[in-house]
């Protein structure tokens, strides 16, 4: 069997018994199962404004997923990704609110998507330092970092960027719509953003599979001494790889600001972090794979927020819901182990 | 006792470690596993003492017929086996290992009068209170024997037991493995690939080639017809060849490699006033007990472990102080003991670790691949083959492979660790031609004939420190086993 046709059958497999637990938790829970299941499906793929809004998180989860494969391909567990969208989002608006009256509008906006980028790399850096020279591992600073970042976002909306007059959890003040990034006729969802997801991707991908760098990542993430006695500077490779996955995760974060909230939010990162790191695995770290990951987390996570609306469920059943199928996706797994070899 | 091992078949995969073995270990009698490295005999063994089970043949055992033995009842029926690792725990004390020994454990009084009694048997001086990591490979050995013996063990066998250990010690061994079959009653089983050591101690051999039983040979055993018994008629030449000498060196040259006062710092290990110097063209042999120095000096040479003192120099390049990729483009090269932990990447093909090795010529890699590992060193895989297929021959071929031909240093620690007799004398040949080069050739080997028999000038560590530098013709086994052990003072012999 080829490792596609096999990652496929591995994936199917998963998904079918996921499905079946879930469904089986479900109706336990006294909910009509197949209807929980159409309302799930018609929420995030029934209209052309429920694909939008499915297409809208699918972005943000597609860069975070290309931006942890790089991480992945350098052996790191980068947890920090929500972080890094934080930050991203955080120095996107700073940009925009500092200079965009100074700028034409879309080089301001072009230039705060840089900025998010620069703030998603320098969160990630900073972890990436703590792991090569303090020997923090990634995933306590990534998890610390993530605090700070929801620390200074909190901070930012309530405090210095609070909207004239009073402080709210809504956010901070809307920016002006020339400060947008352009919309798909007039949706609350930016071409722009899904068409910089896949070139990002596009980009991880030719990067990983066809340059050296890609070729000396896979050689740490197999074996670091080794790496290291052939001259390749193993440590720089890592911080590359963190600084890369935290420009992809900034650009995220910049998309979610002038793309679609048009302002800074409490917990902007919505989670996609912590989601893009379970499309990965689900993906078995395949780049093939991952938008088909991608996308099956970006309809699990829109189609819930249907459930309370049209089938009067608690609202915390969506969160049941998807946490069920998301660890059963993974004891399916181990059930059907993926082969030991590397290479994404 | 009396124990056959009849038509035995152990397989692996597509691979018969034992095809069809038959083997009868008679009382009072030292029975030689002869082979080289792959030959089946540890497989042969294992199935022995009960760790593997046969996939055809019987055991019969003083009359009786198994089908196969589990380790427990293998025990019990007196069948004790001596691993080429010492498996014990090191952090514990002497007499804990001992009480820990298998079957029941036992009590710290018993464990201590017992131990105190085996010793004073078999003339070992073991101190109860040491940790065992304190102990040296030999005095491991006979802990582990002590063990055996106190579990009266009858039928004894021995996996490479001369590895690691001096010549001295080798004797003691001997004296004792003689003693133990003295009565008449019990049985050795000595595994080796050494043929002089089956010639000093064995009753009879039988010589396992390609998992088959190739010969059987009763003492006084002819050394010619084992040696075509053992590899096939080709390669016995070839391993009955002595090097040729090494060539004289021009000692107008100017060193390669010059050290004053240096220290490495390893993980463990501190080596601490090095003053060497070593020419072009000079291949020299670092013995010692394992963890003696030795493979510090290598490591520390190589830009591992970090200069911490004193000034480094190769081919006219300080580098004391400096990180590795700076010692790489000095030309210093270094070959692990542990080849895949430490030297290939499992998941990536051959042809990616040339890509890595050459990143310059990377996308010549199959051309690479054709004149270095295939015509170079008769690498016999398919370039898209992952690393982690590798045989151990074939993953020091691809780790030649990967040492770029403007190499000035070469440092390998035990290069011939586990190969067969074929690929021993290519790596051999192969460090000569790099020699004849002008490049210099440090290693260092547990097999100590090998070593002398290899080197054109020897360094001597014991204790983490270089006790002896001896130029060509000033070594023997006798004079260099007693410097690696601390029985002599080679103050006098530095040069």
């Amino acid at each position: 069997m080829t490792g596609r046709g096999s990652s496929l059958v591995r994936a199917g497999f998963a998904l079918a018994l996921a499905l079946g637990v879930t469904l089986a938790l479900v109706a336990a829970a006294g909910a009509p199962p197949v209807a929980t299941l159409l309302v799930m499906l018609t929420g995030s793929l029934g209209s052309p404004t429920a694909c939008l809004r499915t297409l809208s998180a699918f972005a943000p989860l597609l860069l975070c997923g290309a931006a942890l494969c790089v991480t992945f391909g350098a052996n790191l567990w980068n947890i920090g990704v929500e972080g890094q969208i934080t930050l991203g989002a955080i120095f996107c608006l700073w940009l925009l609110r500092g200079a965009g009256d100074l700028l034409p509008p879309d080089l301001a906006v072009g230039l705060s998507l840089g900025a998010a980028m620069v703030g998603g790399m320098l969160w990630a850096l900073l972890a990436g330092v703590l792991r090569t020279h303090g020997r923090v591992h990634e995933i306590f600073s990534g998890l610390g970092l993530n605090f700070v970042a929801t620390g200074i976002s909190l901070w930012l909306i309530l405090g210095p960027w609070k909207r004239p007059g009073m402080a709210s959890m809504s956010g901070t003040e809307p920016l002006p719509p020339v400060l947008h990034l352009p919309l798909w006729g007039g949706r609350p969802m930016s071409l722009w953003g899904l068409l910089l997801a896949l070139a990002g991707f596009v980009f991880v991908a030719w990067l990983l599979r066809r340059t050296f760098f890609g070729l000396a990542l896979s050689a740490v993430r197999q074996n670091m001494t080794a790496a290291g006695r052939l001259g390749l500077r193993p440590r720089r490779r890592m911080l590359a790889a963190m600084g890369l996955c935290g420009a992809l995760a900034g650009l995220a974060g910049g998309i979610l600001v002038a793309g679609l909230y048009h302002r800074l939010i409490p917990s902007i990162s919505g989670n996609y972090g912590y989601t893009a790191i379970l499309a990965v695995l689900l993906a078995s770290g395949s780049l093939r794979a991952l938008p088909a990951a991608c996308l099956f987390f970006a309809v699990l996570t829109v189609g819930s927020i249907q459930l309370p609306l049209e089938l009067s469920l608690d609202s915390s059943l969506a969160g049941v819901i998807q946490g069920v199928l998301v660890l059963t996706l993974f004891a399916a797994r181990r059930l059907w182990p993926a082969d030991t070899r590397g290479g994404a | 006792m009396d124990v056959v091992l009849s038509h035995i078949v152990k397989r692996f995969g597509a691979i018969a470690a034992n095809d069809d073995v038959t083997v009868h270990f008679a009382a009072g009698r030292i029975h030689g596993l002869l082979g080289e490295n792959g030959a089946g005999k540890s497989t042969l063994m294992r199935v022995l003492c009960g760790v593997v089970s046969p996939d055809a043949g019987t055991l019969t055992v003083d009359g009786r017929d198994y089908d196969g033995l589990c380790p427990e009842q293998a025990a019990r029926l007196g069948i004790g086996m001596l691993p080429q690792d010492p498996l014990d725990f090191p952090p514990l004390r002497v007499w804990e290992n001992f009480a820990l020994g298998g079957g029941q454990v036992l009590a710290r009084r018993e464990a201590r009068g017992r131990l105190a009694a085996v010793c004073a048997r078999m003339g070992f001086t073991l101190p109860p209170d040491v940790p065992v990591s304190r102990l040296t490979v030999a005095e491991r050995q006979q802990l582990e024997l002590a063990r055996l013996f106190d579990r009266d063990v009858r039928l004894l066998i021995l996996d490479e037991p001369t590895t690691g250990i001096s010549p001295a010690q080798k004797e003691a061994l001997f004296a004792v493995l003689r003693q133990f079959v003295a009565g008449g009653e019990r049985v050795v089983a000595l595994v080796t690939h050494k043929l002089a050591e089956a010639r000093e101690l064995c009753d009879q051999v039988s010589v396992l080639r390609q998992g088959r039983l190739a010969g059987a040979f009763v003492a006084p055993l002819d050394p010619p017809a084992i040696l075509s018994t053992m590899f096939g008629a080709e390669t016995a030449s070839l391993a009955a060849t002595p090097p040729p000498p090494p060539p004289p060196l021009d000692a107008e040259a100017v060193p390669l490699v010059t050290l004053s006062n240096v220290a490495f710092a390893d993980t463990k290990t501190v080596l601490k006033h090095l003053t060497l110097t070593v020419r072009p063209g000079e291949i020299v042999g670092l013995a010692g007990i394992s963890g003696g120095g030795q493979e510090t000096l290598l490591r520390g040479l190589a830009g591992i472990a970090p200069t911490v003192a004193g000034s480094l120099t190769v081919a006219g390049q300080a580098l004391a102080g400096r990180s590795l990729p700076h010692f790489l483009r000095a030309g210093v090269h270094y070959l692990p003991a542990s080849r895949m932990e430490e030297g290939l990447f499992p998941g990536l093909s051959l042809l990616d670790h040339l890509r890595l090795a050459f990143p310059e010529a990377r996308h010549e890699a199959r051309a690479i691949f054709a004149n270095r590992c295939v015509a170079g060193f008769h690498l016999t895989n398919v370039p898209d083959a992952g690393a982690a297929s590798l045989s151990g021959g074939n993953q020091q071929r691809l780790l030649l492979s990967l040492v770029p031909d403007d190499t000035r240093l070469l440092l390998a620690d035990n290069p011939t660790r586990g190969l067969d007799a074929a690929s021993i004398a290519q790596i051999w040949e192969h460090f000569r031609a790099r020699a004849a080069g002008g490049a210099a050739v440090l290693f260092f080997s547990e097999d100590l004939d090998e070593l002398l028999a290899q080197a054109g000038r020897v360094l001597v560590f014991y204790n983490r420190r270089l006790v002896a530098d001896l130029p060509a013709g000033r070594f023997d086994a006798a004079r260099v086993g007693e410097l690696m052990t601390g029985r002599a003072d080679g103050q006098e012999e530095r040069a």
